[in-house]
C-alpha cells in the first residue's frame, strides 16, 4: 500500500465580483491531479511557476482546503482520507507529514533561538521533560550534521546552507514519514545546494524517509527523485520514472522544458538554440491539441507499466 | 570577431568601509572585454562579482567605498569621473541588465515612460519619435503587442515580459557595453532560455561587449565566449569557454563543477566543497585564498604570493595548486571537515 496515494485532488480559488461580490468563476489552481508516493520513495514535482505544484504540497500538509478529491495517507495500515478530516483530527497526522521550506532566510524566526524553533513540533506534539526535548533537539541537529552548542544561537548567525539544515533538523524532529520539501535548495548555491542535496539522501536511506520533492530545476529533480510528476496548468501532463521522463519524453510539454535547460557543452550551443526554436514552433502550433473541447488537459493515460502522458 | 578592446581593468580594488577600516571585496582584478565579446564571471554568492559589476557602473555609495585602479572604457578611465560624467555612460555607453525585475522597475511609472526615460536624457529625440522608438524595442525584445505594453504598469507583466522590459530599458541607447548581473536566475527554465536566446541574438545584432554575471555554470555554456572564475574578490581562472569547460584547472573552478546535478548523467552524490565563502573581514589576504577549502592539498602545493599564469594559450590559472589538486574520496574529506 503507498504511502500517501492522492486522488483526483482539486483546489479551486472563487473569484468574486460585482453585487454581492458574487462567485463569477474558479481559478483552477490544482484541478484533478492522482499520484502515489511509496515508502522511502521521492516523488518530484515538476513545472513553471504558477502551474501548481506548490499549492498541490499546501494542499497535502493542510494548509490550503482541497476543494475536492482525496488525500489518503497509510497509517499503521489504516488509510485515512486528510481532506475529510476535521482541524482538530487533522492533528493527529500532522506529525507524519512534514515541510521544508524555499527560503531559509525566512522560514526560521528570527527571534527564536535553534533550540526553540526546533523544540515548536515537539512541544505542539509530545509531552516532554526539558530534559528529554534538549536530549531530542541535540539528537535533530547532530542528524544534520550540528553541534550542541548551536542550540543557543539565532537564525542569522548560520550560513544559508546551515540554516536549510536547521529547518531540515525541525521537519525531522519528529519522526516525520513524509516530508514535504518545496524548493529546498533553490534559494542557495550550488556547492551548498551539494551539501543539502546529499544530505536528504543520507537520512532518506536512515530513516526511510518519503520525499514529496517540489522544484523548478530539472538538474536537481533528475538527481533526487525515483518518479517525477510534470505540471502544466494545474493538471499533470506526463507521469514516468525519472528515466522515462528525461530519456523518452512523450508530452510536447515535457520536451520544451528539457530543452530549455542550459547545456553544460559550449559546444553544443547553436544545435541547443535550434532545437529549442524548434519546439517552441511545434508548441505553439500544436497547443491546441493539447486540450479536450472543454479546455482541459486530457487525463492521464498509461504508455507503459511506469509511465503515462496526458495524449487524447 | 573583431578584438578591439572595448573595456580594460587594470588592477581594480573595490574596498568597503565597515566600521573605521576598507575591507577590498573586489581585490587586485584585471580583465579585458573586447568588441562584440562576452565574458562570463562565475562565481558563489559573497566572492565579488556582483561588486566588480557596480564598480564599473560606479553604483556603489561613494561615502563608504573606495574604488582603486583603472577601469578604461573606450579610452576613458571611469574611476576618477564625477557623478554628473559618469551619468553620460550610464544607459548611454554601458547599459546594465539587473537581476530582479521587480525591483529594477519603478512600480509607479508606465513601462513605455521606463523606456523612454534613458532616451530623454541621451538623445535629442521628439516625443513622437521617442515613442516609436519605445515600442520598436518592446516588439524587438519580443513583448507581444507592444503598444498596448507601452501604456502598462509592471504588476501588470510577468517575470518574464517584465525581464524583457529591463533588457529593452538596458538597450534603448544602444550602448556598447552591456553588464548583466544574473539576468535569469529570477526565472523559470523555459523563459530563462527565452531570455538567453533574446540576448544571444541582440548581442549579434548590435556587435555589443556583454559582462555576463551568474552562479549557473550551464548559462556560461550556453552564452560566453570567454570566462573568469572568481574567488573571495580574485579572479582564479580564466579561459575562454571551451577551454574552461573541457579542461578545468583551479581545484575552486573544478569543484565547482563536481558539485553541479546533472539532467544528462546520474550521479549518486555530489561534491561538497568545505566549508564556506569567507566574509569580508575574514578573507584571508595572504596566499591562496582557496586554501583552507581543501585543506587534503600539502599547504606547499600553494604560492605564498600567488599569480596568474598562463598554463596553455589564453588560459590563465592562479596559484600553482592546481598541479597537485585532486578529489579525495569521502572518509578523507570528512577527516578534515571543518566546523
Amino acid at each position: 500500500m503507498p504511502l500517501l496515494k492522492v486522488e483526483n485532488l482539486k483546489v479551486y480559488y472563487p473569484i468574486r465580483s460585482g453585487f454581492f461580490r458574487l462567485v463569477r468563476d474558479y481559478v483552477k489552481a490544482v484541478d484533478g491531479i492522482s499520484f502515489e508516493i511509496k515508502e522511502g520513495e521521492t516523488y518530484g514535482l515538476v513545472g513553471e511557476s504558477g502551474c501548481g505544484k506548490t499549492t498541490t504540497g499546501r494542499t497535502i500538509i493542510g494548509l490550503n482546503k482541497a476543494t475536492d478529491g482525496h488525500v489518503y495517507l497509510n497509517t499503521n495500515g489504516d488509510q485515512v482520507d486528510l481532506v475529510k478530516l476535521s482541524r482538530k483530527e487533522f492533528r493527529k497526522y500532522r506529525q507524519d507529514i512534514q515541510m521544508i521550506f524555499q527560503d531559509p532566510y525566512s522560514s526560521l524566526n528570527i527571534k527564536k533561538r535553534v533550540r526553540d524553533i526546533i523544540a515548536e513540533p515537539l512541544r505542539n506534539f509530545e509531552k516532554l521533560t526539558p530534559e528529554e526535548e534538549e536530549q531530542r533537539v541535540i539528537d535533530a541537529l547532530e542528524k544534520v550534521g550540528l553541534g550542541p552548542d548551536s542550540m543557543y544561537k539565532y537564525p542569522h548567525q548560520f550560513s544559508g546552507g546551515q540554516r536549510q539544515r536547521i529547518g531540515i533538523a525541525r521537519a525531522l524532529v519528529i519522526n516525520p514519514k513524509l516530508i514535504i520539501a518545496d524548493e529546498p535548495v533553490s534559494a542557495l548555491d550550488v556547492s551548498v545546494q551539494a551539501q543539502v542535496l546529499n544530505f536528504m539522501k543520507d537520512i532518506q536511506k536512515e530513516f526511510n524517509l518519503s520525499y514529496l520533492f517540489i522544484s523548478h530545476d530539472l538538474g536537481v529533480v533528475r538527481h533526487m527523485c525515483d518518479r517525477i510528476g510534470i505540471m502544466y496548468k494545474g493538471r499533470l501532463v506526463e507521469e514516468g520514472t525519472a528515466e522515462d521522463i528525461f530519456e523518452n519524453p512523450q508530452h510536447l510539454y515535457t520536451k520544451r522544458l528539457l530543452s530549455a535547460i542550459p547545456n553544460i557543452n559550449p559546444k553544443k550551443r547553436y544545435e541547443n538554440q535550434r532545437l529549442r526554436e524548434q519546439i517552441n514552433r511545434e508548441f505553439v502550433e500544436k497547443s491546441r491539441e493539447f486540450f479536450d473541447e472543454e479546455g482541459r488537459i486530457y487525463d492521464l493515460k498509461p504508455i507503459s507499466s511506469t509511465h503515462s502522458v496526458a495524449i487524447p | 570577431m573583431s578584438q578591439k578592446p572595448l573595456l580594460q581593468i587594470n588592477h581594480l580594488k573595490t574596498s568597503f568601509r565597515i566600521g573605521d577600516e576598507y575591507y577590498a571585496a573586489v581585490d587586485d582584478v584585471s580583465l579585458t572585454v573586447n568588441e562584440n565579446e562576452v565574458v562570463a564571471i562565475v562565481g558563489e554568492s559573497g566572492c565579488g562579482k556582483s561588486a566588480l559589476a557596480l564598480s564599473i557602473m560606479k553604483l556603489h555609495q561613494p561615502e563608504n567605498t573606495k574604488i582603486e585602479g583603472e577601469i578604461i572604457f573606450n579610452g576613458t578611465n571611469l574611476v576618477p569621473l564625477t557623478i554628473e560624467e559618469m551619468n553620460k555612460f550610464r544607459g548611454k555607453e554601458i547599459g546594465m541588465v539587473f537581476q530582479d525585475p521587480m525591483t529594477a522597475l519603478n512600480p509607479l511609472m508606465r513601462v513605455g515612460q521606463q523606456i523612454e526615460e534613458g532616451m530623454k536624457n541621451h538623445l535629442k529625440l521628439s516625443k513622437e519619435e521617442m515613442k516609436k522608438r519605445a515600442i520598436d524595442l518592446l516588439d524587438k525584445v519580443g513583448i507581444p503587442n507592444p503598444e498596448r505594453t507601452y501604456y502598462r504598469y509592471p504588476h501588470e507583466l510577468s517575470g518574464g515580459m517584465r525581464q524583457r522590459v529591463v533588457i529593452a530599458i538596458a538597450i534603448a541607447c544602444e550602448p556598447k557595453l552591456l553588464i548583466a548581473d544574473e539576468p535569469t536566475t529570477a526565472l523559470d527554465v523555459t523563459i530563462q532560455a527565452q531570455i538567453l536566446d533574446l540576448l544571444k541574438d541582440m548581442q549579434k545584432e548590435m556587435q555589443t561587449g556583454i559582462i555576463l554575471i551568474t552562479h549557473d555554470l550551464g548559462v556560461v555554456a550556453e552564452m560566453a565566449d570567454k570566462v573568469a572564475v572568481m574567488y573571495a574578490g580574485e579572479i582564479v581562472e580564466f579561459a575562454d569557454v571551451e577551454t574552461l569547460f573541457t579542461n578545468p584547472l583551479h581545484p575552486y573552478t573544478r569543484s565547482l563543477f563536481n558539485s553541479l546535478p546533472s539532467a544528462e548523467h546520474v550521479q549518486d552524490r555530489l561534491h561538497v566543497i568545505q566549508g564556506m565563502v569567507p566574509s569580508l573581514k575574514n578573507l584571508p589576504r595572504k596566499g591562496c585564498r582557496f586554501a583552507d577549502r581543501i585543506p587534503w592539498v600539502d599547504r606547499s602545493a600553494h604560492e605564498e604570493n600567488p599569480e596568474m599564469r598562463e598554463v596553455e594559450k589564453g588560459h590563465w590559472v592562479r596559484c600553482t595548486c592546481w598541479q597537485h589538486f585532486d578529489f579525495p574520496d569521502e572518509a578523507e574529506v570528512k577527516s578534515y571537515a571543518i566546523t
